[in-house]
């Protein structure tokens, strides 16, 4: 027995949405956790110098910072709209295949709305 | 624990190729993964070209072409042919189900069969269950009741037998918890979708007289909830069931009771 292959999985099993979803609420869980300690960095900053300050608003200001930024502006809606999708599953709602086909995607679409909403309404919110 | 890639024993390589020779019009591609247990080889894929005019309509046919008429060699797992008794469970089109309820003509392109994922290989097609086995035996998947009936039947009302419906149409083909991804990494540990279900259909099985302890023992972090609601068990269930949600009813039922 021990000789005998493992058929394999992940190399040939289709993604649905369902699943895609699942492992980007992960994703982006682990993204979330470790940026918050840059976000803390960035509060931190703002104590010690102008300087030291200025050094971080430019990299947020550069194009890679700003990147940055729209990455974790997507990541956080969506990990809070697929954590609502899971709430409603903890509930017992939202199960069936249709209906957990459409929340999933509707999470999906979701967060890049949100992300280009707040993104383009930043000036507003400092 | 996660293994993405596939152990070096498993590695698949390229297999034989079967031309046609039969000068049909109409010729579709057949990728069967084929082990030989006695050859000690890794597993291959085999390319088969087939004559769709004199096939019929399933993926279990179109196996049963194949064994018959080019490569007798070719083995799996089938009975009953009508989606009833769940042995021809297999990995068609990266997505599981039974064979014989499956159109081929549902499949795009070239028709890809494997076995059920994440299983040791006995042969070709057929994968090893004893581990799932194990499991379903230990939910007891049993009437337990010291009320004794010999003489007339052992009734339910009507909501309480409508509460098994979704459940007892489980024929345990394994199509669902090997299409968990969590299954695939924590096999060995985690119940798997297939085994929460009929633990969930004794546990709200009126007749039942053991559910607070049923709960109790599937009540375990690895055991229950390493169930994270991928969902890919209620989208590969051949008979339309929802393991998903019977593992939710039971996270429920414990968060409540």
């Amino acid at each position: 027995m021990s000789n005998n292959p493992l058929s394999p999985h992940i190399q040939i099993y289709n993604w649905h949405i369902s699943s895609l979803v699942s492992i980007s609420h992960r994703i982006t869980g682990i993204i979330n956790f470790l940026t918050l300690f840059l976000v803390c960095f960035w509060i931190w900053t703002l104590l010690l110098s102008n300087e030291s300050y200025e050094i971080v608003f430019n990299f947020f200001n550069s194009i890679f910072g700003k990147f940055f930024v729209i990455g974790f502006v997507w990541s956080y809606s969506f990990q809070i709209l697929s954590e609502i999708r899971h709430w409603f599953w903890d509930l017992g709602y939202g199960f069936e295949l249709k209906t957990s086909k459409i929340t999933g995607v509707l999470v999906i679409l979701g967060s890049i709305i949100i992300t280009i909403v707040l993104y383009s309404i930043r000036g507003l919110l400092v | 624990m996660v293994q993405i890639n596939l152990p070096k024993n498993s590695k698949i390589q390229q297999g034989h190729y079967y031309k046609d020779k039969t000068g049909s019009q109409n010729i579709r591609k057949v990728n069967i993964y084929r082990w030989d247990p006695a050859t000690g080889e890794n597993p291959r894929i085999d390319t088969y070209e087939v004559d769709m005019d004199n096939c019929p309509s399933k993926v279990l046919d179109l196996l049963n072409k194949i064994k018959n008429e080019i490569d007798p060699s070719i083995a799996y797992r089938r009975s009953c042919a009508h989606g009833v008794c769940g042995s021809c469970a297999m990995n068609m089109d990266g997505k599981n189900g039974l064979a014989c309820t499956k159109p081929h003509a549902e499949i795009k392109g070239d028709i890809n069969i494997y076995p059920l994922p994440h299983l040791k290989v006995l042969k070709d097609l057929i994968g090893d269950l004893s581990t799932l086995y194990k499991q379903y035996e230990s939910v007891q998947p049993w009437l337990k009741t010291t009320k004794i009936i010999d003489d007339t039947e052992h009734h339910q009302t009507k909501e309480d037998r409508s509460k098994l419906d979704g459940l007892y149409e489980c024929i345990m083909c394994a199509c669902c918890s090997t299409s968990c991804p969590s299954y695939w990494w924590n096999g060995d540990k985690y119940l798997g979708p297939a085994v929460l279900l009929q633990a969930y259909r004794w546990i709200v099985d009126s007749r039942d007289e053991d559910r607070k302890e049923r709960l109790k023992k599937v009540a375990d972090e690895l055991k229950l909830y390493r169930c994270h609601t991928i969902m890919n068990c209620t989208n590969a269930c051949p008979k339309g069931l929802n393991p998903a949600k019977a593992i939710a009813s039971i996270k429920k039922m414990l968060a409540t009771s």
